[in-house]
């Protein structure tokens, strides 16, 4: 490989001769400078340097301008791999000599390292009915909640290790860690993964920034079957082979004793002192057979006593397994999303017969959505409006113990509508309303507005 | 359970040796040259812009035009050139990533590798996805949602690459309409 400068662009020939005028002549040659820096290539190119800075100086010393010219051009080289951000040589013993310091102290000046920061967050405001599908008064108060406010910080120590994580400040007073984990990118395709994690299960928890998801709010099987933003401390491997991806984590399991009717969100201990008697196993499994659509699935399983079950003098697991089908599809500004998830727990009655919260056997949630971004096919400089409508069935008691009776309240059947508007991909403004039944009719409609951020 | 962690953590252990052994690397921009034009001379350029030529890009690519400075490298075969490379470095997030862009001699996208990426390594473009860039030129229709499709997570990276290759494209454009210019003047 050889280098040059552009031959075509000669206006960047002139520049040596023009520096030696500028040695030469002082005020009168900045100007020169400055003029002739501001013609287009296209009129340099018409003329030649000794046009400007005078033939019997530049013939008196051309080595000169030839230096002048490998020097800038090895500049020009140099800046641009700095801005380029890749990896450059490891430095030498005899260079980190020449810096002055031992081979290691040094080796920061051969690596892509640093600190990363992004961040976002989200705003939302919910009217509900004043009155309940059955006529009652839902005595509901208009609420206006700063969801989350989110800073991510990552650490990039060398190509192969980096540290990443999300503090959150959730409803403006409570501060979560979100995650917290070490990578080691073991080869292209594998790395290793260990700290507070995100459970990989659903369309959401793992992508839950409100710029990537449709809605005001999260569909609600991520929420109570799949309890979005569901994180626990352990390890694990992730990695991709051409068009699969999958995540593997142990993990400490869930609290069982923070289980209740309205689904398993109460069991998680979010790193805080987590009970880990009980160990449970996450992983994930992703197709993507075209850029834009993917399926895959999920699956958690693992005991959620953590040695506290104990009924009649016998202790109790709860195995509680959950696992997801899921798929999304974006094309030419269409978004189809769907998902079914179900949790099933063993002991559930033993469970019950501690708590006598009316957990569950097993529960279940699905959930369609399409959207389509009505500017996607126009010159709409990246601004997006979409329409959409989310369809969605979920039970956290489709199943009971024996003995247990069903609650009615509990089946709920969510039809969603709105619109969203992204002025640009890292804002997003919702709208939506939602249409709650359930065979209690119990279900409260509501009214979302929610603006959000992503960077 | 006991099952379960020996399992995993076998697993871990495996991975971790794997890694050790197998120190897979980015592909420097070099590399990548060679994999894209393996027959070929390849000359590098570094281009320096004008403020109009700037204005122009910016206006064929639909964005900012941030640097003057142009990496580029031309590859030529038996005195013909069979195509251009550009570097074309952006922010992700906050941080970095660089892209070799490779064009046809005709001005269409040849191939992009990823010679940095600063961010996570989840948020990065796998290659099956900037394949849907191959041959493309620069249209109203290239853009996210349209001819691209998105990527799952990753909605920042999808568009810092898609207005790279669009810059790129622009770039081009830009220098062959200049080099035709100065050919002209010359005859």
């Amino acid at each position: 490989m050889t280098t040059k400068t552009h031959q075509d662009h000669t206006w960047w020939q002139m520049i040596p001769a023009l520096a030696l005028c500028a040695l030469a002549t002082s005020a009168t040659a900045q100007t020169q400078i400055r003029d002739v820096t501001e013609r287009t290539s296209v009129e340099a190119e018409a003329d030649t340097a000794p046009a400007v800075c005078g033939a019997a100086e530049t013939e008196q010393q051309p080595s000169d301008i030839e230096e002048l010219q490998r020097r800038l051009d090895l500049l020009a080289a140099e800046v641009e791999r700095l801005r380029s951000g890749e990896e450059v040589q490891p430095v030498s013993v005899d260079d980190a000599r020449r810096l002055g310091l031992a081979p290691s102290a040094a080796s920061t000046y051969g690596q892509a390292r640093g600190v990363s920061i992004a961040g976002y967050g989200e705003m939302l405001f919910e009217n509900y009915a004043d009155e309940n599908e059955g006529g009652a008064a839902t005595g509901q108060t208009t609420k206006a909640d700063f969801l989350r406010a989110i800073i991510y910080a990552g650490y990039r120590f060398n190509d192969k290790f980096l540290f990443n994580s999300e503090i959150e400040i959730e409803h403006a007073d409570e501060i979560y860690v979100e995650f917290a984990y070490l990578d080691y990118q073991a080869t292209d395709n594998i790395g290793v993964r260990g700290g507070m994690l995100l459970a990989p299960m659903g369309l959401v928890n793992e992508f839950h920034e409100p710029t990537v998801f449709l809605g005001a709010e999260r569909p609600v099987t991520e929420q109570r079957i799949i309890p979005s933003t569901w994180r626990e401390n352990g390890a694990g491997i992730y990695g991709a082979f051409d068009r699969v991806s999958f995540r593997a984590y142990v993990m400490n399991g869930f609290d069982g004793l923070e289980f209740s009717s309205k689904g398993v969100r109460g069991g998680r201990q979010k790193g805080n002192k987590a009970k880990a008697t009980s160990m449970a196993f996450t992983g994930r499994v992703d197709v993507t057979p075209t850029p834009g659509v993917f399926v895959g699935a999920s699956l958690y399983t693992g005991d959620s006593g953590q040695g506290q079950v104990m009924v009649d003098g016998a202790e109790y697991g709860v195995r509680t397994t959950i696992f997801d089908l899921h798929g999304a599809a974006q094309v030419r500004g269409l978004d189809v999303r769907g998902l079914f998830a179900r949790a099933h727990l063993d002991d559930a009655a033993q469970l019950n017969q501690l708590l006598g919260k009316g957990v569950g056997e097993r529960m279940q949630g699905a959930y369609i959505q399409v959207g389509y971004d009505l500017l996607s096919q126009t010159n709409s400089a990246g601004v997006a409006l979409t329409p959409y409508v989310r369809y969605e069935q979920v039970d956290t008691q489709d199943r009971v113990p024996e003995g247990l009776s069903r609650s009615l309240s509990t089946d709920n059947t969510y039809l969603t509508a709105g619109i969203e508007l992204k002025p640009i991909s890292n804002i997003v403004v919702k709208v939506d309303h939602a249409w709650v039944s359930n065979d209690a009719e119990t279900g409260v409609n509501q009214f979302n507005v929610s603006m959000g951020y992503a960077f | 359970m006991i099952r379960v962690v020996s399992v995993c953590t076998s697993l871990l252990l495996v991975t971790t040796t794997v890694g050790v052994v197998a120190q897979g690397g980015q592909m420097t921009r070099e590399e990548a040259l060679a994999a894209v034009f393996p027959h070929a001379g390849i000359e590098a350029e570094r281009v320096f812009l004008t403020e109009q030529q700037m204005v122009r890009i910016g206006e064929l690519a639909a964005g900012d035009m941030e640097s003057a400075l142009v990496a580029r490298y031309v590859a030529t075969q038996g005195g013909r050139i069979v195509g251009r490379a550009y570097i074309d470095t952006h922010v992700v997030r906050t941080k970095r990533e660089s892209l070799l862009i490779s064009l046809e001699a005709d001005g269409s996208v040849k191939r992009i590798d990823v010679t940095a990426f600063l961010e996570p390594t989840e948020y990065q473009a796998h290659e099956r996805w900037l394949q849907q860039y191959d041959q493309q030129t620069l249209t109203d229709d290239l853009a996210v949602q349209r001819a691209i499709r998105p990527i799952a997570g990753a909605t920042l990276t999808a568009g810092a690459t898609n207005a790279a290759v669009r810059r790129v494209l622009a770039i081009d454009q830009v220098l062959a309409l200049a080099e035709e210019k100065v050919g002209a003047v010359a005859r």
